[in-house]
């Protein structure tokens, strides 16, 4: 018995140190041409056009898959795909100057007729919610091998954007039979190997039409927990860290002076999400109480290290129309307390049924701790991610708070729908959101930003921060993408130090 | 002999104190502590131990003392509710099992055999994910993985008091099975559940902490141990104190059920000295 007390004893201490360990220690042994990036989300499969989840597009779109144009680390839209192009007068034909020597990984070569099936396979053989972003398209038509000429049903400013995005992504007509697993993209990379729960391999594309990669081989690498992560990047097991989750850990590669810490912005907005179509959060007094009581400023310092931006609105500052708006509702629980009392609603309990994430968990805790100042209960139920957080509170809006980041760009079109999960529902937002998109694009910005000041006014959602684009490399890794503004972990640019 | 004595009246004192600090902690807490272990305070985020903060401050600028004191609450609800579970069901299984006919108490213990066979843990892991994660369906997924062990238990105490004279004699005045149960089974069993009780707290408090700090156990903003070592997770590398804190204070809580049990069976089971 004694003895056991002591195992016991032991086992307990192991269980403190099990934390200390929380990584593999393996060091892989890479030559120079073979680039190792850490990642925590796994994408399901290959199939972006069938599966929703960002993980997907972040392997493979820019590295496997081509689009016509791209977005490049300021949002501007640049040539790939396509050569040049140009946009009628009315805004509805655009013409694509294609490029002549463009193939794909299964050897058949890029032509317009691709460009024609695969906006046509996007607005009919998709799945994802996506693909609604390819309903202004009218027809495509094939002016020549390298002349495509897409047709919208009405000017659409947007659109061009979102050809950039997974949505435009460009298949060959030969090569879509196995999309989950065997991606045929006209990319520098393309996929060889993957083993499930631990890494996909992509090695060049021999016959890519551009300049070729530095890295002959990139290998990406998933690590779903945020301190292991980091332990094998410690450890040598990988060379770069696409994004650190754990902020509180990023002074330990600050300060050796083997690692480079690279800190952008993202388009991904941490949301208070409010159920607008739900009491007591369908009364804006209420909205805006909840919002002027929490500290936005104080919660980015504690939930994510004082790391990412305040910005008070839907609307990341790498979009033409980004206005800083976070002085919308400052910190003022008094006032707070008066406007719950004005509306009749001093002692509410609320549910706020978050992602299991990290930045969610951190946040609520925050949120628990402030709104409780005010007289708000709230109770902090945590659901597994993606799947029921999906169900129960993207799909069956069965909740009152929720925190989750949306990575989506230019998302603040979501607010003119109002069947999306948050239930918001204001008709002047979807008609500034219609004339943004099809007026003039000189009214554009303009517009949108009225869109941003009105959502902020009704208190739609609570805009807790951007979410930063903090990576961790070697510093023999150079050429990383600061800011993570489109749907892709960017891997063309990517060079070794000279 | 003397030094025995001694040796096991130390495991029951050693244990005693320390499951008494538990109890201690847990009891306090209810009426004071230091500061509100929920108050976040950005401003005093990450803080050394100072006179303000005993234990310093987290990453959400809690008062790490107040979080292990209210911690205790955690560990301890969950350990009484899931070895009660265990015992209440566990128990009189086993007597039934001990008591009854062959075939009875071989599909007892059978079906005992089964669920012993799924990890502990596991079970925990598949309730959480099925019934939703929280206190409650941990400590019901601990207690249920708890019940072969009770009922094991007192089978085999049940066979051995089946067996006394003064059974046999019962049993031939025609005393029915219940009050044979009631009457002497039970009473001459309760040592030994005893026991197991302190023994299987010691793994329930274990598990706990894992479940918490695997995310399926007790839910935050509720302080628990095992989700003050999962939250400082990151933080090993620039503060190791906030793990090294609740890690010690669940290696002496578990240590002591350990002890506590130790010094019991000694105290309830005197022949077992002769093994020594």
């Amino acid at each position: 018995m004694r003895r056991k007390a002591r195992c016991a004893a032991v086992l307990a201490l192991l269980a403190v140190l099990s934390s200390c360990s929380a990584g593999s220690t393996a060091t892989v042994s890479q030559d120079e041409s073979t680039l190792s990036v850490g990642f925590t989300a796994e994408p399901e499969n290959f199939d972006f056009t069938s599966t929703d989840g960002a993980a997907i597009p972040q392997a493979l779109l820019y590295n496997v898959y081509e689009s016509l144009v791209k977005v490049d680390a300021r949002g501007r839209i640049k040539p790939l795909l396509a050569k040049s192009w140009t946009v009628s007068r009315d805004r509805t034909v655009y013409d694509f100057q294609l490029r002549p020597d463009a193939t794909f990984s299964n050897g058949a070569k890029f032509t317009a007729r691709d460009v024609k099936f695969s906006i046509e396979r996007a607005k009919t053989d998709w799945t994802i919610s996506l693909k609604s972003k390819m309903d202004v398209v009218d027809r495509v038509e094939v002016l020549g091998p390298t002349h495509a000429r897409v047709v919208l049903s009405r000017p659409s400013n947007s659109w061009l954007f979102d050809m950039a995005s997974r949505v435009g992504a460009m298949f060959s007509r030969t090569g879509v039979a196995d999309l989950a697993n065997k991606p045929v993209g006209t990319g520098p990379y393309v996929v060889a190997d993957r083993r499930r729960g631990d890494s996909i391999v992509l090695p060049e594309n021999p016959n890519y039409w551009g300049r070729k990669p530095a890295y002959r081989t990139v290998v990406l690498k998933y690590i779903a927990d945020p301190t292991a992560l980091n332990n094998a990047l410690l450890s040598n097991e990988i060379d770069v860290i696409s994004q650190i989750t754990a902020p509180d850990s990023v002074p330990q590669f600050e300060a050796d002076n083997r690692f480079r810490v690279i800190q952008g912005t993202t388009s991904g907005e941490v949301v208070l999400a409010y159920n607008n179509a739900k009491p007591p959060l369908d009364d804006v007094r209420v909205r805006r109480a909840l919002t002027m009581a929490i500290d936005r400023k104080a919660l980015l310092d504690t939930a994510w290290a004082g790391r990412g931006e305040l910005i008070g609105s839907m609307v990341p500052p790498t979009d033409p129309w980004f206005e800083d708006l976070s002085g919308a509702y400052p910190h003022d629980p008094a006032r707070a307390k008066r406007l719950l009392a004005s509306a009749g609603k001093q002692n509410m309990s609320l549910r706020l049924r978050i992602a299991n994430l990290p930045y969610a968990m951190s946040a609520a805790q925050v949120i628990e701790s402030e709104l409780s100042e005010i007289g708000v209960r709230v109770t902090i139920e945590p659901l597994d991610f993606p799947a029921v957080w999906l169900k129960e509170v993207f799909t069956d809006h069965d909740y009152d708070m929720s925190i989750v980041q949306h990575v989506e760009a230019r998302d603040i079109v979501t607010f003119g729908d109002p069947d999306f999960y948050w239930g918001y529902h204001n008709p002047r937002v979807a008609r500034l959101l219609e004339q943004a998109d099809s007026g003039p694009p000189s009214r554009q910005a303009g517009t949108m930003r009225r869109v941003a000041r009105q959502i902020t006014a009704d208190a739609a959602a609570n805009w807790l921060f951007l979410f930063p684009n903090v990576i961790a490399a070697k510093t023999k890794v150079t050429g990383l993408v600061p800011n993570q503004v489109s749907e892709s972990f960017d891997l063309t640019g990517v060079k070794p130090a000279r | 002999m003397a030094l025995a004595q001694r040796s096991r009246n130390a495991s029951l004192l050693a244990g005693g104190t320390l499951v008494g600090l538990v109890v201690l902690a847990a009891l306090v807490s209810f009426g004071w502590t230091p500061h509100d272990p929920l108050r976040v305070e950005a401003t005093d985020r990450l803080l050394g131990p100072t006179g303000r903060y005993v234990f310093g401050t987290d990453r959400f600028g809690r008062d790490v003392a107040s979080q292990l004191l209210v911690g205790a609450r955690s560990t301890l609800y969950v350990g009484v509710v899931a070895v009660g579970l265990a015992a209440l069901v566990g128990t009189p299984l086993g007597i039934l099992a001990g008591m009854s006919r062959r075939w009875l108490g071989e599909f007892v213990m059978r079906a005992n055999d089964l669920v012993l066979a799924f990890p502990a843990l596991l079970l925990a892991i598949m309730f959480g994910a099925v019934f939703g994660a929280g206190t409650l369906t941990a400590m019901i997924a601990i207690g249920i993985a708890t019940v072969p062990s009770f009922a094991r238990i007192a089978r085999s105490g049940t066979l051995q008091v089946m067996s006394t004279e003064y059974v046999l004699a019962a049993r031939a005045a025609g005393r029915s099975p219940a009050f044979i149960a009631r009457r002497h089974v039970l009473p001459n069993i309760a040592g030994l559940v005893i026991v197991q009780c302190s023994v299987s707290f010691a793994i329930a408090v274990l598990a706990e902490a894992a479940l918490s700090f695997l995310g399926f156990g007790t839910r935050p903003p509720t302080p628990s141990w095992g989700r003050m070592l999962q939250e400082s997770q990151e933080l090993l590398a620039v503060e190791p104190r906030l793990a090294l804190i609740p890690g010690i204070a669940i290696a002496l809580a578990v240590l002591g059920f350990n002890l506590l049990g130790d010094g019991l069976r000694d105290r309830f089971d005197p022949r077992l000295e002769a093994y020594r």
